[in-house]
């Protein structure tokens, strides 16, 4: 087995597990199989760290940074508290989210669950919870990707992509907020997509590690936060278009199926919140009502663009990107990044207007948050494009 | 030579973005650092002293229930992190246990049982 092959392998393995998680405890089974779940999570990690640990020790060593970083640091930011960690919580009581009445509201029921029960379950495994160390767990979700992109990146660049990532993701990274992990997962699953559907590389759509790795990072980004699922249908939609382009839909299209079956854990999710009344803030029968009135005032659009585009990470990532295809131009590449990223503001706009909550507020407080997924897309695709300059 | 060059000035760049995570953006404490596995570890600064003080007062009397006067379900702050920071132990608008801020009245119907600093539980 080579190293490469040796990291994907890892990479895939973590990701199931984290998925297996959610399942295990979604279905409600033993606590003895969860705690086995996340034992073999943690010797899976032992073993990146250990089989050669003089390779990649840039992130191995970074990461443990970042872990004592998150063990420092109280979980006193309210979506980390009150959304992420308080589902934690009730999970791990062997509760359901589901079953809380409306004075927890204020807590997003609705919300997807993966990092949650990541986190419950580390606090099943230990036996106990506290306000500090079931946050670690959201940060040992960032180990897969991660692990994924050494087989791309080796050496100086892999800095390049750390740096990348510090500061694209930055407290995120540790802090139990799901951000980060959205804009991260959303990058490398554009990646997978790129490399399975775009490029013209049969080397990894002959390799079923890949589609295996797609589904099963495909299948966290919708599961980590609400706009994962808008995130993968822009991914999907731009891989339709750009086939479709190419008139080469109909050799690809069963593999694309295949992925689209990674939606199936968000919508049975959402059909749950359904079934128990549990609707969503932003989608649902008033969205005309709140969206028509704004959708005339040009100072709307003003504000919006001001709140997202002005913002010194997307500015920076965003010319990065420009430069790295001004000095080597790959049509390709950037077409599939330009399209993703036009429909993904598009879809920000409409989100934002329609917002039921009052609009500056709401872009106060999310827009720096929200692009981060860009800003991290937008600068991991700059440094892939320049792969071949020596 | 240059690529050596550019390895160590990623590895400065990487420990400059690091540590100005760590120094600026984490709000790390050492005191959590010596001790992230306690079960009361880092909660004088996840939550306010009310908070932490509604919770010795619901374990001091082993209940799975609680409400809160008006006054407090009107503050945003304290109702959210009451809530999730007691639970296992639930809100429940038909509880007889009543938590009101120190300085709140009381309605007659109600018995003070437990005075703190900042709040008292009364059964109403």
């Amino acid at each position: 087995m080579t190293h490469t092959n040796f990291y994907e392998k890892i990479a895939l393995i973590l990701s199931f597990l984290i998925l297996n998680n959610y399942l295990l405890l979604s279905l409600n089974f033993s606590l003895a199989l969860i705690k086995i779940n996340f034992i073999i999570f943690l010797f899976t990690v032992l073993a990146f760290y250990f089989k050669n640990f003089s390779e990649n020790p840039f992130l191995k060593i970074f990461f443990l940074c970042i872990i004592f970083i998150s063990l420092g640091t109280a979980t006193f930011e309210w979506d980390a508290r009150s959304i992420w960690l308080f589902h934690a919580k009730v999970m791990f009581y062997k509760d359901s989210v589901l079953l809380l009445d409306d004075s927890y509201k204020f807590t997003h029921i609705e919300y997807p669950n993966l990092a949650p029960a990541f986190a419950s379950a580390l606090g099943i495994l230990l036996g106990y919870w506290n306000e500090v160390f079931p946050k670690i767990a959201f940060s040992l979700m960032f180990l897969p990707p991660l692990i994924l992109i050494f087989s791309f990146f080796k050496d100086v660049r892999y800095l390049i992509f750390l740096s990348i990532v510090f500061f694209t993701v930055g407290k995120f990274l540790f802090n139990g907020w799901a951000d980060g992990l959205v804009a991260i997962y959303f990058g490398i699953s554009a990646f997978l997509m790129y490399l399975l559907f775009i490029i013209d590389l049969n080397f990894y759509r002959n390799r079923l590690i890949f589609y295996l790795l797609a589904f099963c990072f495909f299948a966290s980004l919708t599961l980590i936060k609400n706009e994962g699922f808008a995130l993968l249908l822009v991914l999907f939609i731009t891989t339709f278009l750009i086939k479709l382009y190419k008139r080469e839909l109909k050799k690809d299209i069963l593999k694309l199926l295949f992925l689209s079956f990674s939606f199936l854990p968000i919508i049975f999710w959402k059909f749950f919140c359904y079934s128990k009344g549990i609707g969503n803030d932003y989608i649902n029968t008033n969205i005309l009502l709140n969206l028509l009135p704004r959708l005339e005032d040009l100072n709307n659009y003003k504000t919006i663009s001001y709140f997202l585009f002005l913002n010194e990470k997307f500015l920076f990532t965003l010319t990065f990107f420009f430069v790295s295809f001004w000095i080597k131009f790959d049509k390709e590449l950037f077409s599939f990044i330009f399209i993703i990223t036009l429909m993904y503001i598009l879809i920000l706009f409409v989100i934002y207007l329609s917002t039921p909550y009052d609009f500056y507020w709401q872009l106060n407080s999310s827009a720096a948050r929200v692009i981060r997924a860009l800003c991290f897309l937008l600068a991991f695709f700059g440094l892939y494009n320049l792969r071949i300059i020596k | 030579m240059t690529a050596r060059k550019t390895k160590i000035l990623f590895l400065i760049i990487c420990t400059l973005q690091l540590f100005y995570l760590f120094n600026f953006r984490s709000g790390f404490q050492y005191e959590i650092i010596k001790d992230p596995f306690n079960k009361n570890s880092g909660i004088s600064y996840a939550v306010s002293p009310e908070v932490i003080e509604s919770r010795d007062i619901l374990n001091k009397y082993k209940t799975t229930h609680f409400n809160l006067s008006k006054k407090l379900k009107n503050d945003a702050y304290l109702y959210q992190r009451l809530l999730e920071f007691n639970y296992p132990i639930r809100i429940n608008q038909s509880s007889k246990l009543v938590f009101f801020s120190i300085n709140e009245n009381i309605s007659e119907k109600c018995e003070v049982i437990e005075t703190g600093k900042y709040l008292k539980l009364t059964q109403c």
